[in-house]
Formats: C-alpha cells, structure tokens, sequence
C-alpha cells in the first residue's frame, strides 16, 4: 500500500505555517488518502484503480496549497484582531479616557518630587482602577480563545505603547536639549517608564489574575 | 460570484448538519454527506479541508485528534454552539431559496 503520508508531503512540501500546524495538516490530509483507498479496495477493485480514485480527490495541489493558506490565513488575521487588538484598544482607550476624566474631576498627581520631572508620579484612584480595566481586557480576549501570554500582552497594551513612545523619545531627547545633562534625562525616563509603563502596566495584569478568579467563582449557567 | 457563494453555502449546511448529529472525521464527514444526499453531494478532500479548516476558525467546529473504531488516528470535528446556532439561519435561508425558485423556475420537490 502506498506511504500517503510520504505522498502528501511530497505533493504539498512547503506550507508556510507553523511546522506543528503544517504537519497536523499534512497528516489528516494522508489519513483521508488512507480512508479514501481503502473503501475502493473493500469494493474489491485492483491496487492501482484505487490509487487512481484516491489520486482523483485532488485535482490540483497547488490550488489545494492556496486554499488551505487562504482558510489559515483568514484564521490568524480574525484570532489576531479578536484575541489581541480589540482588546489592547479596549483597555488602551479605557484607561486613558478614565484619566483624563479623572483630571477633569480634579484629581491630582501624588509626587515624591513635586515639579521635578526625576519622581514617582502616582494616580493612585487611577492605578487602583487598572485591575477592572484589565480584567474586561482579560474577558475580552479570553472569550475570542487567547491563552496564556497573549491575553498578558493585550491587557498591558497601554503600557506597552506608552514604553514605545519613551524609547522612542528618549534618543530624540537626548538631541533636542544639550543643556540638560544625560543623568537627569536618563533619571526622568527611568521615573517615566515606572510611573507609565511598569506600575499601570502591573495594575493592568493584576486584572488578568482578578477576571481568572471571577471566572472561578461565577459557575457557568 | 453567485455559483461560489452558493457552493460554499451548500457545503457548510451539509457540514454542519451531519456534525449536529455526532462528531466525525474528515473522512466520514464526506461519507455521510454522500450517503444522506444519495450520491448528490460529493465532496473531494480537496473541497472539503479548506472549508472545514475556515469553520474551525470561525469557532463553529473544532476538531481534536483521537483513535478512530478502526484504531487509527483520525481528527474528529465537533460541532460548536456557535456552529449550532449558525445552522438555523442557514437553514431558513435554504428554504427561502428553494421557496423563490419554485416561484420563479417552477421547480418541485420529487
């Protein structure tokens, strides 16, 4: 009996996906050849016309290739939107639009150094809030299916872009102001990245641990 | 346009009703919707794992690996709630297909 296995991986040798995804497709796609030739073969029909029908499922493996990275792709472009960046928006422009309705409320900046731009700033109603926005972000992208580091990466999406920026911005200041001498630069982007970047980027994942315990708790109907 | 839509209209009907009844593989998917159909509806594997692989990612079936009656390996697809209640829609807009072309081609049931 023919190795279909050997047959599907010569016939559909480089499909770009994963080698894990790759092979499972590989193999289900030799355990139907495997079905498909055995059925003509209980007929009692010879080898080779069962070979034949069996080769006749597939009319062109390059069309076939084509197909199934289109229903692949169409796959991770959907997973990607609904499992990362609905979610990263969602908390990105929660948390930022609570802050600034926060200050417009009149809510001020707790400073270690006030009027220095080198201290912790803390918003602290702001970073207590943090954990629910990240566990709706955590809901959301639990619901489309992520799992594990990616419902982390779209929950701390705002901080993440807010780390991005200051990377960004740090070479660009380090042009723009010479007078200003590099520790203390380096000292204000240091205080930027905790205030902005590490404690709402932890609030944020506080919330990914807040929703798995709300997930626990309510049973489901 | 239209020939395509409705081919892959048909196909996911098909689909997802043999799955509603139990679980299959590949394989016996496209065995059973052969038979059902009376020999009507054939699928080629090359017609079918595209499709199948698009419903996975639509979250209507899901399909695991497991051991077949026959001891081999086989990937069993299984019909999800959001495949479940995909086929209500699809079967209502059937009927209103067939419903139009008995209007419009004098087409009758056999």
């Amino acid at each position: 009996m023919l190795d279909w296995l050997a047959y599907v991986n010569h016939r559909l040798s480089r499909l770009p996906l994963s080698e894990a995804e790759s092979l499972q497709v590989r193999e289900e796609l030799a355990a139907h050849l495997e079905d498909t030739h055995l059925s003509p073969r209980a007929q009692g029909l010879s080898e080779s016309e069962a070979v034949r029908l069996t080769c006749d499922q597939v009319s062109s493996w390059q069309e076939l290739r084509r197909d199934i990275l289109s229903a692949k792709l169409e796959g991770f472009m959907q997973n990607r939107v609904s499992r990362l960046w609905i979610p990263g928006l969602v908390t990105l422009f929660s948390a930022y639009v609570l802050l600034a309705l926060m200050q417009f409320a009149g809510l001020r900046a707790m400073s270690s150094h006030p009027g220095e731009p080198r201290g912790i700033v803390l918003y602290l109603p702001w970073i207590l809030s943090l954990p629910l926005i990240g566990a709706i972000g955590a809901y959301l992208s639990r619901r489309a299916q992520a799992t594990g580091w990616r419902v982390y990466l779209a929950v701390s999406f705002p901080a993440l872009v807010l780390g991005a920026f200051f990377l960004l911005l740090f070479p660009l200041a380090l042009l723009i102001d010479p007078q200003v001498s590099l520790p203390i630069k380096a000292t204000a982007l240091a205080a930027a990245t905790v205030n902005w970047v590490i404690l709402p980027g932890f609030a944020l994942c506080l919330g990914v641990a807040l929703q798995s315990l709300l997930k626990m708790r309510v049973p489901r109907s | 346009m239209i020939r395509t839509e409705l081919k892959r209209g048909t196909a996911e009907l098909a689909i997802l009703s043999v799955l509603e009844r139990q679980p299959l593989h590949g394989y016996e998917i496209s065995r059973r919707i052969e038979q059902d159909s009376a020999g009507a509806l054939r699928f080629t594997l090359a017609a079918l794992y595209p499709l199948l692989y698009r419903m996975e990612n639509r979250g209507w079936v899901r399909g695991e690996w497991g051991t077949s009656d026959n001891g081999r390996r086989r990937r069993c697809y299984k019909l999800l709630p959001r495949g479940r209640k995909m086929l209500a829609p699809l079967r209502a807009e059937w009927a209103d297909l067939f419903r139009a072309m008995r209007r419009v081609a004098k087409v009758n049931h056999a």
